[in-house]
């Protein structure tokens, strides 16, 4: 029972927290750019006018595609809320990134085909970072359910340092956020157009606009298991995480794949499996 | 019982004759599609009945059964051998004779000939006859539309069908052979029943390419056959029996006797076509479409690891056992990676196929119980979605003329029924909850206490997704109105529909699944079941819940994309330069510019013919390891 309200609290707080993260951000962006930024609410307001719109697709697939992104999105934020196993959670949300690729592949468009095959690199690159953050949880607390984290007495971070790095790493690729935005960029105008979102549009963009705040939520969510003693210092980690990826997102330019690559199975992995070292011998 | 195990071994072999001797068509399809009803009654009242011990089997007309086994085994290293000098293959020719040699030698002079129990049923053996029985049979039936097509691409004067249904069938009976089999020579001669069946139904075809190929797989097994008789001659000299429970039983025994099932493991690994012996299996593809089927999902393949996984016992603990399992995570990784430069669709799914394989062989070594537990539903899921699979690539192929994956876009615009089924396949492989991820799951969960081979397997398992997604996304379109419906011949679509509903029912039933055949395994079984959910102290994987969860949603997300039609559609965003007709945009000069997209293969990481020798000498190295490890 106390699952079940733990779960509907999450996929209700999901998508309202999502939205206003995603307000938050393009404040500070704005600050950064000496600018003065849309409302916090504009996000909401973003999305209650897609659903306004008129619905348009290139095919059916779309619309399969972008409900069912959805739906494993909000069914990964509702397995983490449920203290569900760390892998599986991951694995659901994967149900949700295949769909929104498979869609955006479905359409004969040049855009959003480059962005699809980009965004399976995007997954490339930040998976096997995200497994092996799971195997170091594993290693310290003795189970891959996140139950076991909250009995922990000493924040995790203070025994994985290097597997947070390379968390934050693997996130903001998962977030499309620069140097890692050559899947879809923010900004309409350049030679990816929206990339992976191209084709979709109105209503369906909206979905997906939402399953990507359950996304943000997720994200953040597993960031805060590492400082699962106190709530203080788990709401600095989680702020000057996110602060930090704004400050990344702004002062990058976007990369290409290659680089991604490169860098991640080769600094990602490498910082993962040095960390991952010093837990077994430990 | 005993009845049963008859019909299951020796039914296909009668069928197999008379499809031989018999040449006529209504006979040959009565023949596959009775034999196949039969074996899968016969595979469920065996499972029915349950587990049985070790059971002698008697004479037949007189002459003792282990008798006969001994000389069917030399009669078939002579054709084996016949056929190196045939093809002038010396490598052929020196692997069989060492075999025949070594052979005469244990049987004459080292082994005293004491009564052992050539059958037994547990549930592992009980398992592998479901698969095969009930799967194989389904491919031979596909077999009977296919190969009628088949031959009249290729206008021949005389059906060669006789033959190649004799070699489809009797495989499937020394499959159920192998698997029951408790004397190691009944193991050792079914083992090379289907080397020899393989070889014929590869080279089946005849053609330049098939003959060679076919003579590359006959060598490479006949080094597992050496691999295996050395090893069984190792095992016995420490142990003295040539009863596999009793090995089992007995547990490791030294130095000499691990060296012995380390070589058992390495004809195992010939058989499951691990690197570096991955070759043969790709060149299998040159077969028809039904022949890879059954060599990649229910049969051939699964015979490599399921020595692998019988002889896991006798191993565990040891260094050997490490071994294993860094080889099969190495294959799982490797063969993942070369899987990623491929648009060839059979050669997608065989890389597939050596890759879940190394996954399998990986948790035989990790050797816990969760990760035989993840061994074996990995053994029945895979055989469920790959052969589905490969029988909608051969439908496709037959359809398109083609089985490039970039030939296959928006192939539901035309065959809607093969692109969904194909699609259904491909989420089967890859995503939760089906069986095949939950699996993987296990694995994951399983090899998380060995750092090597947990890298190998995150890495593995992220360009698994990465294959199968863009497959899976490059067959969806839009039919127009009005589209003619699409025509799939009975016997086509009842294997096809068996296996996609088959694939999804039984990912769902994987906790009964588990409690009934795979929990009695276990002394200690790692999972309880409650609410339809698999918890283990480690994790829990919510199957039925997710099923309802995810099921749910994607009813409504179909129910939502049914009434496209309601929806305004528009062509893809080009600039603003779209045209008319679809696919150009107005380019210089107005002109109308068509054009394309392809999928990435990243030629500059993951070329074919660069990695696969690097691989291939990783791969040898390792092994030596492992045997090395093993003294």
């Amino acid at each position: 029972m106390e699952t079940l309200i733990l779960v509907i609290i999450g996929l209700v707080a999901g998508p309202l927290l999502g939205g206003l993260i995603a307000g938050l951000d393009r404040r500070v962006t704005a600050w950064f750019q000496s600018r003065q930024g849309p409302p916090i609410m504009q996000a909401f307001y973003d999305v209650a006018k897609l659903f306004g719109k008129e619905k348009m697709v290139v095919n059916q697939w779309q619309i399969l595609c972008a409900w069912v992104y959805m739906i494993a999105a909000a069914a990964s934020v509702g397995l983490f809320f449920a203290q569900g196993d760390l892998l599986l959670i991951f694995f659901v949300q994967a149900v949700g990134a295949v769909f929104l690729v498979m869609g955006a592949m479905s359409a004969k468009s040049p855009y959003s085909q480059v962005g699809a095959q980009r965004e399976l690199m995007q997954i490339l690159a930040y998976e096997p970072v995200l497994i092996l953050v799971f195997v170091g949880i594993y290693l310290v607390t003795g189970s891959f359910s996140i139950e076991a984290v909250w009995q922990l007495d000493q924040p995790l971070l203070a025994k994985m340092p290097l597997l947070y790095l390379a968390l934050g790493y693997a996130l903001t690729i998962k977030l499309r956020k620069s140097p890692f935005d050559f899947s879809t960029s923010h900004h309409g105008h350049q030679e990816l157009v929206k990339g992976v979102l191209t084709e979709y549009s109105g209503p369906y963009l909206a979905l997906i606009e939402i399953a990507h705040w359950y996304e943000t939520v997720l994200v953040l969510g597993l960031c805060a298991l590492f400082w699962s003693t106190n709530v203080a210092y788990m709401a600095v980690l989680l702020l000057a995480t996110y602060m930090l990826e704004i400050l990344v997102d702004n002062t990058m330019a976007r990369m290409t794949w290659r680089w991604m690559l490169k860098r991640v199975w080769l600094l990602g992995m490498g910082m993962s499996v040095v960390n991952l070292i010093w837990l077994y011998a430990g | 019982m005993s009845n049963l195990l008859f019909l299951l071994i020796l039914l296909p072999a009668v069928a197999a004759l008379v499809c031989y001797f018999v040449r006529s068509s209504a006979v040959r399809t009565l023949t596959v599609v009775a034999t196949g009803a039969i074996l899968t009654i016969a595979s469920l009242a065996l499972l029915g009945q349950g587990t049985f011990e070790p059971l002698a089997v008697g004479s037949f007309l007189g002459i003792s059964s282990d008798f006969l086994v001994t000389i069917l085994d030399f009669a078939l290293l002579g054709v084996i051998f016949a056929y190196g000098i045939k093809h002038k293959n010396l490598l052929i020719q020196g692997f069989t004779l060492a075999q025949a040699v070594l052979l005469a030698w244990f049987e004459l002079v080292v082994v005293e000939h004491a009564a052992v129990p050539a059958l037994v049923g547990d549930q592992l053996s009980l398992i592998m006859v479901l698969v095969v029985s009930i799967i194989g049979s389904l491919i031979c039936i596909f077999a009977i539309p296919y190969m009628k097509e088949h031959e009249e691409h290729l206008h021949l004067k005389k059906s060669r069908q006789p033959r190649f249904f004799l070699f489809l069938l009797l495989f499937l009976g020394a499959m159920n052979g192998l698997v029951l089999s408790n004397n190691i020579l009944w193991l050792y001669f079914f083992f090379e029943v289907t080397t020899l069946c393989s070889f014929m139904l590869i080279g089946h075809d005849a053609t330049e390419i098939a003959t060679k190929n076919s003579v590359r797989a006959l060598w490479m097994n006949s080094l597992g056959g050496l691999a295996f008789v050395v090893g069984m001659m190792l095992v016995y000299s420490k142990t003295a029996t040539l009863d596999i429970s009793a090995i089992l039983a007995a547990g490791p025994q030294g130095a000499l006797m691990v060296t012995g099932i380390g070589f058992l493991c390495l004809a195992g690994f010939t058989k499951a076509a691990q690197i570096p012996f991955q070759s043969w299996l790709l060149g299998a593809m040159v077969a028809p479409t039904p022949v890879s089927a059954l060599l990649h999902s229910s049969t051939m393949v699964k015979a490599g690891v399921y020595v692998v996984l019988r002889f896991a016992p006798a191993y565990v603990g040891t260094l050997l056992s490490d071994g294993v399992a860094v080889c099969g995570a190495f294959t799982f990784v490797a063969c993942a990676a070369l899987c990623i430069g491929q648009s060839n669709g059979k050669k997608i799914l065989a890389y597939s196929t050596v890759s879940n394989l190394g996954l399998i062989i990986c948790c035989a070594g990790i050797n816990t119980p969760l990760a035989i537990t993840a061994a074996v539903m990995l053994i029945i899921f895979h055989a469920i979605s790959k052969s589905l699979l490969f029988l909608c690539v051969g439908t496709i192929e037959q359809a398109i003329g083609s089985r490039d994956i970039e030939d296959m876009r928006g192939l539901y615009a035309k065959y809607p029924r093969t692109a969904t089924i194909t699609i259904i396949g491909i989420l089967t492989m890859l995503l939760p909850p089906f069986g095949v991820l939950m699996s993987k799951w296990m694995a994951i969960e399983a090899a998380s206490s060995n750092i090597y081979v947990i890298v190998m397997l995150a890495m593995g398992s992220a360009l698994t997704v990465v294959y199968w997604a863009r497959w899976g996304g490059s067959l969806m379109a839009t039919r127009a109105e009005g589209a003619v419906p699409e025509k799939q011949a009975a016997l086509i679509r009842m294997p096809l529909t068996v296996l996609c509903l088959g694939a999804v029912v039984l990912s769902m039933a994987s906790p009964w699944i588990y409690n009934s055949m795979l929990a009695p395994m276990f002394n200690a079984p790692p999972f309880t079941v409650s609410l339809g959910s698999l918890d283990a102290a480690t994790g829990s994987f919510a199957v039925v819940p997710l099923f309802i969860v995810l099921g749910l949603g994607a009813l409504y997300a179909v129910k939502a994309a049914s009434g496209f039609r309601k929806v305004k559609i528009v062509a893809p965003y080009l600039s603003g330069s779209n045209v008319g007709e679809e696919g150009t945009y107005i380019g210089p000069m107005n002109g109308h510019v068509p054009f394309a997209a392809g999928n990435m293969y990243l030629g500059e990481l993951f070329a074919e013919g660069k990695l696969t020798p690097i691989f291939n000498a990783l791969a040898v190295a390792l092994i030596v390891l492992m045997l090395g490890g093993a003294l």
